[in-house]
């Protein structure tokens, strides 16, 4: 038997998680003069010598085709996936679902699409608009100061559009769009469709001794300059530099330990190097595991002061877990074919997107569906060439082969557009986690249980992306190729496959119905605290990262606030 | 046709500046006590190149027979021409045969069974297999199956496995450096600044004028 290693150092702050919200804990309160500890169940990763920013796809095993092992590939900037030998989780019957770890340092942070949206005035207040769904206990004037010091920080591109709901930020210059963009801003024009500049976290002037981008579109590939946001490049070295961070790589958080006075003492961790179980302590513990493996961890830390778990005399840890409704349309436009050869590479990731145009139609109750999606677009010459480029060219060249064929293929490279709606999933009781008393991961720890159900109101969304990316393709005078019909499965995606799970220890105004209060602060034990997505009430169209740092930054104030104050 | 030239080449960064700019960085890494737990790729990357070099390629799927048909046929889909050499020479055969490898399942049944029956057609029209054929009899075998709306009823499965063998060849191809340079695609290379969609471009879309955004 392993002997129990227990930490001698006491630190002020434990955080657990080094992602986007992790990284802004360290980043603050290392920054306000506490001294923490990070523990990150995953490897080290330091984007400055891992990346794999500039190679080409034919020197990388399988032309660096997606296995499944790396699910995006070769180059991309992921440890982890679906699926992590050793640690497995189960769904109930009837649920599909797919649940994302990471397994490094920055967590996500790395690899993710860098779409820094706001959420608007609407997405904090949801049930008041719609009488759907639950209120944030804060609204978005609490949160704007914190998202303008965010954008101010990360750098984020982007453009002053004075939409609804969707608030504008502190933006850099946006790119110029590429030429596919171009023509399919003209047909949305045709429909009434808003295509404007995309906010991307994505440098497009040197900002903190960080360079502009070089455009190559390679930000999954996590950028070697920190010319992109990511939670080691932009959050974790400054926090380092102030001398108060430390971080523990490889340390898989098992429980949050409770004293005798009910308060959280520090975490046990397995070093996964050693399989020894450490504790540590700390005066305030943070955590930021992501949502879904924090509300595993409070659900684990269970004792006689709390038989439900930790944070959980409401009940509701593990409840109301949400993901993002996709659905993908991929196009064939004529006119982008045999163009005069160009760079279409720019940032990684779309110039131009589609934020969501029907809000009065809503509130009219002139759509079948409460919430609203936005679309991004991909497609042209970006990017370097993959294996299952120009697949099934047949139908648009008749077939064929030899050097006819060879030149027809020249001229259809770059004439394909896809589609992808990204949109808000109502919060429902059938969607939830939950500790599978039967199953251990490798470490020894009880693992997740899943429970999901699209909603009515999901799937009807997923219809509506359907048809109007399919109306885009017409009005671009194009074909479209990849579509779904109603028979398969309505063209959802599965829950979990975005990768923008959220919620599951949701904040609230009511200790009987949240978890967390207003300042994302355990109602059960004071100085406990969650920085991850995990708090979130509902769960926009937008994509979440933005709003977990923002959310993460004025939580971190608030426990620098408190502990000046000796609340805590 | 538009001559070839890059749009993009004044805006080219060179490769020294970045190397410059990353040699400014601390030790070459963002952290201070930097620790790296991953292989370094371009040490993996080099490695599988020199294997290569030292002993020709062992096919992981493919019999002997299959391999030399896979190599006629990536040729015949995929021929040299003026501007870049055929799919056979750019490593196509090795590309499938690797790919194959690691989807396995029907994709590796459809193929195997597609060169069988390029075999089986041919012995019974001709009397020898497909490579021992005259260029005019594969000629006459693949015109049946490489035209989807004009194929015969019964020749519908030998479609579908052209239909996937022609992707695989297009995968490998343009994917390989000569096939990229072909396309031609011009990125990943570090630009100073992005100019956005270029004029001839825009010219050619009937965009101009109307730049938005």
């Amino acid at each position: 038997m392993p002997q129990l290693i227990v930490s001698p150092d006491a630190y002020d702050v434990i955080i657990v998680g080094s992602g986007a919200g992790g990284g802004m804990a360290a980043y603050v309160l290392a920054n306000a003069g506490a001294k923490c500890l990070m523990l990150e169940a995953g490897s080290w990763f330091d984007a400055a010598r891992d990346s794999k920013w500039l190679e080409w796809g034919y020197d990388a095993p399988h032309r660096a085709a997606p296995t499944p092992e790396q699910p995006f590939g070769y180059f991309s900037a992921t440890v982890g996936g679906w699926e992590i030998e050793g640690e497995p989780y189960t769904s109930a019957p009837n649920t599909e679902w797919m649940w994302f770890r990471s397994r490094m340092l920055g967590g996500r942070t790395n690899a993710w699409g860098r779409i820094s949206l706001r959420n608007g005035p609407y997405d904090f207040k949801p049930y008041s608009r719609d009488g759907k769904g639950f209120d944030w206990p804060i609204s978005y004037d609490d949160l704007a100061p914190y998202y303008d010091k965010v954008e101010e920080l990360i750098g984020v591109f982007g453009s002053h559009e004075r939409l609804e709901n969707c608030p504008d930020g502190k933006f850099l210059p946006p790119p110029g769009p590429r030429c596919y963009e171009l023509l399919i801003q003209k047909a949305c024009g045709k429909l009434g469709i808003p295509c404007v500049p995309s906010r991307l976290a994505i440098l497009t002037r040197p900002l903190n001794g960080r360079p502009a981008c070089h455009y190559v579109a390679q930000c999954s590939r996590c950028c070697r300059l920190s010319s992109n946001f990511s939670s080691p490049a932009v959050l974790l070295v400054p926090a380092q530099a102030t001398g108060n961070l430390e971080i523990r790589c490889d340390a898989m958080v098992r429980e949050v330990l409770v004293g005798p006075d009910g308060r959280a003492s520090g975490v046990s961790y397995i070093d996964k190097k050693t399989r020894q179980e450490v504790q540590v302590h700390g005066k305030v513990i943070v955590l930021a595991a992501s949502a879904c493996e924090t509300a595993r961890l409070l659900l684990n830390s269970h004792s006689r002061q709390f038989p439900k778990g930790l944070a959980n005399s409401s009940g509701v840890v593990g409840k109301y877990v949400m993901d993002t409704v996709m659905s993908d349309v991929k196009g064939f436009l004529p006119s982008l074919m045999d163009l005069p050869p160009h760079n279409e590479d720019g940032v990684g990731g779309m110039h131009l997107y589609m934020p969501w145009w029907n809000y009065e139609k809503q509130s009219r109750h002139e759509l079948p569906f409460s919430r609203g999606y936005h679309i991004e677009f991909g497609g042209g010459r970006r990017g370097v060439p993959e294996p299952g480029l120009l697949s099934g060219s047949q139908r648009f060249l008749g077939g064929g082969y030899g050097l006819k064929f060879k030149q027809g293929c020249r001229k259809l490279y770059g004439s394909f557009v896809d589609f992808h709606g990204r949109g808000e999933m109502l919060p429902n009781d059938e969607s939830y986690c939950e500790i599978d008393n039967g199953v251990v991961d490798q470490w020894g720890i009880p693992v997740l249980k899943f429970h999901f159900k699209w909603g009515e109101d999901e799937i009807r969304m997923a219809r509506h992306m359907q048809e109007t990316f399919q109306e885009i393709v017409r009005a671009a005078g194009g074909e479209v190729v990849q579509s779904a019909g109603p028979e398969e499965r309505r063209g959802i995606s599965r829950g979990g496959e975005c990768i923008h799970e959220v919620g599951g220890v949701r904040m609230g105004n009511d200790l009987r119905t949240s978890a967390l209060n207003p300042y994302c602060q355990a109602w059960d034990c004071k100085n406990l605290f969650v920085a991850d997505g995990a708090p979130f009430v509902s769960n926009a169209d937008k994509n979440p990262t933005l709003t977990i740092l923002a959310l993460a930054w004025r939580t971190s104030e608030y426990i620098a606030d408190q502990v000046r104050k000796q609340n805590i | 046709m538009e001559p070839k030239k890059n749009l993009g080449l004044n805006a080219r960064l060179e490769r020294r500046a970045i190397l410059r700019l990353m040699a400014a960085m601390p030790a070459g890494a963002l952290f201070s006590a930097a620790r790296s737990a991953t292989a370094a790729p371009k040490e993996l990357a080099a490695e599988l190149i020199s294997q290569e070099a030292a002993a020709p390629y062992q096919p992981k799927v493919f019999n002997p027979h299959e391999w030399k048909t896979v190599h006629t046929l990536s040729g015949l889909i995929i021929p040299a021409d003026e501007r870049s050499e055929s799919a056979t020479a750019t490593g196509v055969p090795e590309f499938i045969d690797d790919w194959l490898d690691l989807q396995r399942g029907d994709l590796l049944s459809t193929i195997r069974g597609g060169l069988a029956w390029l075999d089986i057609e041919c012995n019974r029209l001709f009397g020898t297999d497909f490579i021992a054929s005259t260029a005019g009899q594969r000629e006459q075998i693949l015109d049946r199956i490489a035209y989807p709306k004009k194929a015969a009823l019964e020749d519908a499965s030998a479609v579908a496995f052209f239909n996937q063998f022609r992707d695989l060849v297009v995968s490998g191809f343009f994917t390989s450096e000569t096939g990229i340079k072909d396309l031609p695609y011009l990125g990943n290379e570090p630009q100073s600044d992005w100019e956005g969609c270029p004029a001839p471009v825009l010219v050619k879309l009937g965009l101009v004028g109307k730049h938005t955004g």
